[in-house]
């Protein structure tokens, strides 16, 4: 057991490592200078020349990349170039608001959709089963930014429950951002609870059908305790993976909706980056973004692990 | 933002997923707007008186993360410098000069010096009198290379900063390198507000001016607060105060006004659907600024066939703008005929050559490009650019003139397209005094002049226009110079469109034209 988690972290370091290669790479493959780049139509040759300094563009690749890695592990990502503010404060600021999304949309999705996506495994090819897999497809289908305009016209135009937009910067706290959380959250949580109802219904329709389900049903268990102590396990394992697929989706899925919303996450954040060309902070994103990819993919192996004596024990059998 | 093109600020979110989601909302909003939506567009903003007091909600697109409360810099938060600041000229409701903190203006016998009387009696937010050394300053500050004003490029050639004289506490000298007799309407840009002497490090975060508002809160793409000046010397404006929020995207701005959290959409250009779906709301309405966009198909002079100035010629007589206001924009705006002086604008003349299909055909086969197929370039930048595309393509067809329209990326259209590829759609905002227009967009050589176009003729009549001191006959020269362009230049000009603006049925007395926006009198009803 202990080899395969070793394994697992070590995979996901290295492909962190890689990932961080590639970002850095990405960005000096842009076409001609960065400075350049950065600066497009005012690119004065004083400009260019002020801004290659400012990026260190003279040092050697590599150089540049140590430097890079060496204060990202110290949280220093450098400044941004258009608001001249640390990368790394801004970013966890931005990153904050989004993560409290997050949380709610992860809560949202995961127990409402595991809930339904069972309840349709349970009563295959039966009306709930027809009904819960038929509005799981449409949400997965219509994009997210089409359901967070239908909430807010349903939720803050017609009845005006919620706000429509967050009016508040980046600094805005947790009390000022709570009201405007709920519809970003609902309209990534339809989007995403889509895959994991889909996900939990073929999984316990497979192993409601397997052997060890029939022999416990055998024994004269309850189908509750069937479900629970039998059923819901195995068919979580699958699910796990889809969960933390799509929570590492999220890190990037936001980005439209909290323009729609105008709320100042990440994803907005990156948005504008792109637009300004602020190289730092696109590369921070990027990388944060990766971190949670292979955190979340880590964390659902581990989870799996958890779940399956199979792979709990390997390691003892062997 | 670069000064002209306002991209930044009223591109709003020039990725193509913005333009999706606006789409999807104003197709989903006339789908679910329960009665049928309003079929004419509302002409004006609500007439009557508003109520003394209140707070305006504005909702803007925010200019960059680096904005700043300075009115020289190029990142400037455009929406608080009318509330913020005064200049020493503007521009009224008929495009003519009208005093503003200088109270009368004159040159001398060759326009090569000018004087202005600086008003008395006004003081700065922060009680200090205003003199004309703050006005010195203001020019000085513009000028400076460190503050890197977008409006220096129009001022540096004309004056040395060295030589800026006060007299007295309410007098101006400005002595001119060249003469220029419409130098007082280079002082009507957003970019020369008049800040306090010496202010130049602390402008930026204080916002002190003698406008109107006075500034209470300012986040830099955040949300920001003025608060009524009671000692403005234009006495007190109609509302209490203006909260403006930063909202980046277009969609997100218009949900903003129909839910009621905001009362104004600055800087935003609605799309038809969407004023649709405004007009039609139980909240909000739509106001239009006439002629306020300044749309252009700009023919590269340095790349063939455009080197032809019969191919040019030929463009221009091909399509009718008519049918390109009609199509492109559903009949909100006045057809351009090629002329960049908008016609509300009192330089403008009316004559241009008529529609004639026949003779265009004629032209190119003259310039041995019979049946001329070229690609025209647009982007989902703005709403306008493929409809004003297609609707050029149509009508050109008359003349055998193939268009292929090509859609680049919104993101990188002014670094990869704008002056680089031979023919594409662009805008300008309108409000730009004419001898700036000229001078920025057609004169050889300048940075703006997006048709590459450079005639030594055209220039040297420039120059005599500027020299002119007579008034009537420097507008006949500015006259001659429209019919110049119209005849041998590079831009077509389709249309000028009238700007879309959604607000609150509560908002009244609103009046914006150019870059002048009314923060005296705008108030609410109501509310």
């Amino acid at each position: 057991m202990v080899s395969f988690i070793a394994r697992r972290v070590a995979a996901a370091l290295g492909t962190l490592f890689l990932s961080s290669v590639l970002v850095f790479l990405a960005v000096q493959a842009l076409p001609g200078d960065v400075a350049t780049q950065v600066l497009g139509k005012d690119a004065t040759p004083d400009a260019v020349a002020a801004l290659r300094e400012k990026l260190s563009l003279d040092r050697p690749a590599w150089e540049r990349y140590t430097d890079w890695v060496r204060g990202a592990l110290h949280g220093d990502f450098g400044t941004s170039l258009v608001s001249g503010k640390a990368v790394g404060s801004e970013v966890s600021m931005y990153l904050g608001n989004s993560a409290l999304i997050a949380l709610i949309t992860v809560l949202f999705a995961v127990t409402g959709s595991i809930v339904l996506g069972i309840l349709a495994g349970l009563y295959r090819d039966r009306w709930p089963d027809h009904l819960i897999s038929t509005v799981s497809l449409v949400g997965m289908s219509v994009p997210e930014f089409v359901v967070a305009t239908v909430l807010v016209l349903c939720f803050s135009v017609a009845l005006p429950w919620f706000p429509a937009v967050v009016l508040y910067g980046p600094d805005a706290s947790v009390g000022q951002l709570l009201p405007a959380v709920w519809l970003p959250a609902l309209a990534l949580a339809v989007v995403m609870a889509a895959y994991i109802v889909r996900m939990a219904r073929t999984s316990v329709i497979d192993v409601m059908a397997s052997e060890y389900v029939t022999t416990a049903r055998l024994k004269g268990l309850s189908t509750w305790r069937v479900v629970t102590r039998h059923a819901l396990p195995g068919a979580m394992l699958p699910t796990l993976h889809v969960i933390a697929l799509n929570v590492a989706w999220l890190a990037g899925g936001v980005a439209v909706v909290e323009n729609v919303f105008n709320y100042p996450g990440i994803g907005k954040l990156m948005l504008s980056s792109v637009q300004n060309r602020d190289l730092p902070v696109i590369q921070a994103i990027a990388l944060i973004s990766a971190v949670v990819y292979v955190v979340c993919n880590l964390a659902a192996d581990l989870g799996a692990m958890a779940l399956n004596p199979k792979l709990r024990t390997r390691g003892r059998t062997r | 933002m670069s000064d002209i093109h306002h991209p930044g600020r009223r591109s709003v979110l020039a990725a193509g997923a913005a333009s999706a989601a606006a789409l999807g909302a104003s197709w989903l909003l006339t789908g679910c707007s329960g009665p049928a939506a309003a079929p004419v567009l509302p002409a004006a903003a609500k007439k009557g008186a508003p109520d003394r007091g209140g707070t305006l909600r504005i909702a803007r697109p925010p200019a960059s993360e680096a904005e700043t409360l300075d009115p020289a810099s190029a990142l400037s938060a455009y929406e608080y410098l009318g509330a913020l600041y005064n200049r020493l000229v503007r521009v009224d409701a008929n495009g003519d000069l009208a005093p503003d903190l200088a109270e009368s203006w004159e040159p001398d016998a060759q326009a090569r010096t000018w004087t202005f009387r600086i008003r008395e009696g006004v003081t700065f937010h922060d009680g200090r009198r205003l003199t004309a050394a703050d006005a010195a300053y203001t020019l000085r500050h513009i000028l400076d290379k460190a503050t890197a004003s977008p409006q220096a490029a129009v001022l540096a050639p004309l004056i040395d900063p060295k030589t800026l004289r006060t007299p007295d506490e309410h007098t101006l000298v400005v002595p001119l390198k060249t003469p220029n007799a419409e130098f007082p309407s280079l002082l009507t840009h957003y970019n020369c507000y008049v800040v306090p002497d010496g202010s130049a490090r602390s402008i930026g975060r204080t916002g002190i001016g003698t406008g109107p508002f006075k500034l209470e809160s300012f986040a830099p793409a955040g949300p920001g607060r003025v608060t009524a000046y009671t000692d403005h010397w234009q006495g007190r404006p109609v509302l209490d105060a203006i909260a403006f929020y930063s909202v980046a995207d277009m969609s997100a701005r218009s949900n903003a006004l129909l839910a009621g959290q905001v009362d104004l959409l600055s800087q935003t250009n609605l799309d038809f659907a969407t004023a649709r779906v405004v007009a039609a709301s139980s909240r909000a309405t739509v106001a239009r600024v006439k002629n306020a966009q300044w749309y252009v198909l700009p023919m590269l002079t340095t790349e063939k066939p455009f080197t032809d100035v019969r191919v040019r010629q030929a463009m221009k007589l091909a399509y009718d703008p008519e049918h390109v206001v009609k199509v492109a924009l559903q009949g909100a705006g006045t057809a351009g005929w090629d002329n960049p002086v908008p016609p509300s604008d009192p330089a403008h003349i009316a004559a241009h050559p008529a529609h004639d299909p026949e003779k265009a055909r004629y032209l190119l086969k003259q310039a041995g490009h019979e049946g001329l197929a070229t690609d025209l370039y647009t982007s989902s930048y703005d709403p306008i650019f493929t409809p004003m595309a297609l609707a050029y393509q149509d009508s050109a067809k008359r003349a055998g003139i193939r268009i292929k329209v090509k859609t680049a990326a919104a993101d990188s259209y002014y670094t990869q397209i704008w002056m680089k590829k031979p023919l594409m759609a662009t805008y300008w905002y309108t409000g730009r005094p004419v001898d700036q227009l000229f001078t920025q967009v057609f004169r050889g050589g300048s940075s703006y002049n997006e048709t590459a176009w450079s005639d030594k003729d055209f220039d040297a009549l420039l120059d005599r226009a500027r020299r002119e001191t007579d008034d009537n006959r420097r507008r006949e020269l500015y006259g001659e110079a429209q019919t110049f362009v119209v005849e041998k230049g590079g831009a077509m000009t389709p249309m000028f469109a009238d700007r879309l603006v959604g607000l609150s049925r509560k908002v009244r007395g609103y009046a914006e034209h150019g870059f002048e926006f009314d923060y005296l009198g705008i108030g609410l009803k109501g509310a």
